[in-house]
């Protein structure tokens, strides 16, 4: 492929931000309102809010294929058809286009276009606490955070006040509550369960989940319609993405430049200020080699391509990748576990139902390691998530047996009710777990292919036979039947949790990020994707990304106006 | 390993050889024509139609199941699935001529009855584990796939799920538990 080499300078800006996703859209929208000119980059195409959702009306017939992916689809997209269906393939990317290596079985999903994964994100909103903040130096695993929780406490507040966050406050030290909508209801089953975890241990409790699914209007958007379909984006805007929220009040504010098919491939440096001053890309429509400048930068490509872009970002004072005097860029990658877990079906309730289809689970809290007096073959933990529900055709068609009228009248009516659970579980940062370049191999933008070293280990493996044993036992305990323990053994990536590539702490020797996100070698460059994290508890992490990412855009403005960037 | 095992092995591999011959995994990986699938469209229509009825909702055929059942198989599903398939409805041709000395159209809908009968009584063994290991080594059984697509085709359709089951499109609320309605039937979508 020609790429044009003539490096065009197409313009200055105050702020650049490279990613549309859940956090970019917050850096943008928060620049924007300080009256910062700022240029958002997005790698792929443009997405407007319900104009751009094909999908979002469809009924079930309106497919041919039902949700089963083509055999070109799962050739083509070996990685990708993991993770979408006929509804929502048009918000992956194609692998084709975009290969990567896998050491290991790595699930790399991408969403590659404005508002990113934001679109297809499972709307779970949970604050981290100072259990988790306070982990690593209390055990001695990797570097300690650089902010508690009282640090950051306003920011959750600030975000989830400005997306909608439904949710049940429940006064719990390891899961804070944060500014609430109304919540979402448990069903007859869901509460069965929740009385019965309630009676016998009380250490432990089932809630509904925390999403920023609207249980009323919000910011000109929502209520959610109950229809559970929000991975095809949402034509009422019952949930929260860049694409129905921050963007278009970025874009409002006069200051936003959104340009989209823009590959990032280099941050550039100028040794003489020792500052960042600005980036290239190459424009994926025509080719050309572009260079922007700006006074600040905030990367927010997701943690693999963020560390892929500082790996790509060399230079004479960083010959080993940008901002990387610290050699831990492209490390300590993490993704949370969810492949242990227990369901069962339970007899009672068979006069009950429900209406309407709700986009959540329930949550039950993290229940494991709380004191650090308990005596488990592994540290930290996990929440549950899980949902109940009446079987209905879908789980029918396993094992109902038989033909005819009969048949027909078992499959057309609801099932028993029964119960799905499984753990969301803590992955420590491992030093070998990394991303790095291969350069030996181009992409068609003649840039470096990405490789993924990753997997779970001990800790990990022995806390999924406690999620699975203590599931079963927890719905066994409920009355449940037919309780079965699985493990999925899904390989990393997953979850969908890709994080802690440029991890903050608190010494510059060891880590890339201070407290406030900013680069300890180049203070004018902020990363508040999920690279930052320098553990990754085990709370679904999108709401921390945003709150981090508020109050570093509120701290480089401050830095800007004295002067100090 | 020691000896006991090793003999113990070699007569597993044995017994896995002698079920699953070299020839049969060379038919099972041969290429398949869509047309030979495209030809057995009335027969597909038929059985999917006694497996879902026409009752006082509508029935498979009329949801046009088996149109779906075609496009699924020759779109999603690779070619070991549709030589299944395909060996799957010549068995049923062939059950049909050996027992009713007709092929299967020209039975009569009691005799077309039993013949769907008896290959749904021999679609899974008692075991689960039994069905796993098949499932594993030779596929999914031919009927158990026609039957699931059958269900899927249908609870799909425009007049399966609204019809046949309760569609809701647009939901507006959940209401997390009320009181089943006398003949209820269950959603469409989830």
């Amino acid at each position: 492929m020609f790429i044009n080499r003539n490096f065009i300078d197409a313009g200055t800006y105050d702020a650049i931000v490279i990613g549309s996703g859940i956090s970019g859209g917050w850096a943008a929208m928060e620049l924007c309102k300080k009256g910062m000119k700022t240029l958002l980059l997005e790698r792929g195409r443009d997405v407007r809010h319900i104009v751009d959702y094909p999908t979002a009306n469809l009924h079930p017939w309106d497919f041919k294929f039902g949700m089963n992916n083509t055999n070109i689809d799962k050739e083509s997209d070996p990685v990708q058809s993991n993770a979408y269906s006929p509804a929502s393939k048009h918000f992956y990317i194609r692998d084709q286009d975009q290969p990567y290596i896998q050491d290991k079985p790595f699930n790399w999903f991408r969403g590659n276009q404005v508002g990113g994964r934001s679109l297809t994100w499972g709307r779970q909103c949970y604050r981290l606490s100072d259990l988790d903040f306070e982990a690593n130096v209390k055990e001695g695993v990797a570097v300690d955070w650089p902010v508690r929780y009282k640090d950051i406490a306003p920011w959750y507040s600030y975000v989830e006040s400005h997306i909608g966050v439904s949710g049940q406050k429940e006064n719990l030290k390891q899961l804070p509550d944060g500014e609430f909508l109304s919540p979402m209801e448990l069903n007859c089953i869901e509460k069965h369960l929740a009385q019965s975890i309630k009676k016998n241990d009380q250490n432990r409790l089932l809630t509904i989940a925390r999403v920023a699914n609207l249980t009323r209007g919000w910011d000109n958007r929502g209520p959610c319609q109950n229809r559970n379909l929000c991975e095809r984006g949402c034509p009422f805007g019952g949930y929260f993405s860049s694409n129905s929220s921050t963007i278009p009040a970025a874009m409002a504010t006069g200051n936003l430049t959104l340009r989209p098919h823009s590959i990032v491939t280099d941050i550039l440096y100028d040794e003489q200020k020792q500052k960042a001053k600005g980036v290239r890309i190459i424009d994926a429509l025509t080719n050309e080699v572009l260079e922007f400048s700006s006074k600040i930068i905030f990367v927010n490509a997701s943690t693999i391509a963020t560390a892929s872009i500082l790996l790509n970002s060399t230079s004479n004072r960083f010959p080993n990748g940008f901002g990387n005097d610290s050699e831990q860029v492209g490390h300590n990658l993490m993704d949370h576990h969810s492949s242990a877990g227990a369901s069962g079906a339970h007899d009672g309730y068979s006069d009950l139902y429900y209406k309407g289809r709700r986009p959540c689970g329930f949550l039950i809290p993290r229940f494991r390691n709380l004191s650090g007096s308990e005596n488990h073959n592994f540290s930290r933990g996990y929440n549950i998530q899980g949902h109940g529900e009446r079987e209905e055709w879908g789980d029918k068609s396993g094992h109902l047996t038989g033909i005819g009228k009969d048949f027909k009248a078992q499959l057309t009516t609801p099932g028993a009710w029964t119960v799905w659970m499984a753990g969301w579980g803590e992955c420590l940062p491992y030093y070998e777990n990394t991303v790095s370049l291969d350069k030996s191999i181009k992409d068609k933008w003649g840039q470096p292919i990405i490789k993924i070293d990753f997997s779970f280990k001990t800790n990990e493996n022995d806390m999924m036979d406690d999620i699975k044993n203590t599931s079963v036992q927890m719905l066994e305990n409920a009355g449940f039947k037919n309780v079965n323990g699985f493990n999925y053994n899904k390989p990393g990536g997953s979850t969908i949790h890709e994080m802690g590539t440029a991890r903050m702490g608190k010494d510059a020797k060891t880590s890339v990020l201070n407290g406030y996100n900013q680069m300890h070698d180049v203070r004018n460059v902020f990363i508040t994707d999920g690279s930052f994290m320098t553990s990754s508890a085990c709370q679904n992490p999108s709401l921390t990304y945003m709150a981090f990412t508020a109050r570093a855009c509120e701290y480089a403005y401050q830095q800007l106006k004295k002067g100090d960037l | 390993m020691n000896r006991r095992s090793y003999l113990k092995s070699l007569a597993i591999i044995g017994v896995i050889a002698s079920s699953f011959s070299g020839y049969k995994w060379y038919q099972l990986h041969q290429s398949v024509n869509p047309r030979d699938l495209l030809d057995k469209e009335l027969l597909i229509a038929e059985i999917a139609e006694i497996i879902i009825p026409q009752t006082d909702t509508p029935g498979a055929k009329s949801a046009n199941v088996h149109k779906y059942i075609m496009d699924v198989i020759i779109n999603c599903t690779d070619v070991k699935v549709q030589n299944h398939f395909i060996r799957g409805l010549n068995d049923f041709e062939d059950y049909a001529i050996s027992s009713y000395e007709k092929p299967f159209l020209k039975c009569s809908t009691k005799e077309k009855t039993s013949i769907v009968q008896h290959f749904a009584d021999n679609a899974n063994y008692k075991y689960a584990i039994l069905n796993k290991i098949n499932n594993k080594f030779l596929g999914e059984n031919f009927f158990s796939k026609f039957r699931n697509l059958t269900i899927e085709g249908y609870c799909r359709s425009k007049s399966g799920a609204t019809e046949g089951l309760c569609y809701d499109y647009i939901p507006g609320n959940y209401d997390a538990c009320i009181p089943i309605k006398i003949n209820q039937k269950s959603w469409a979508t989830k």
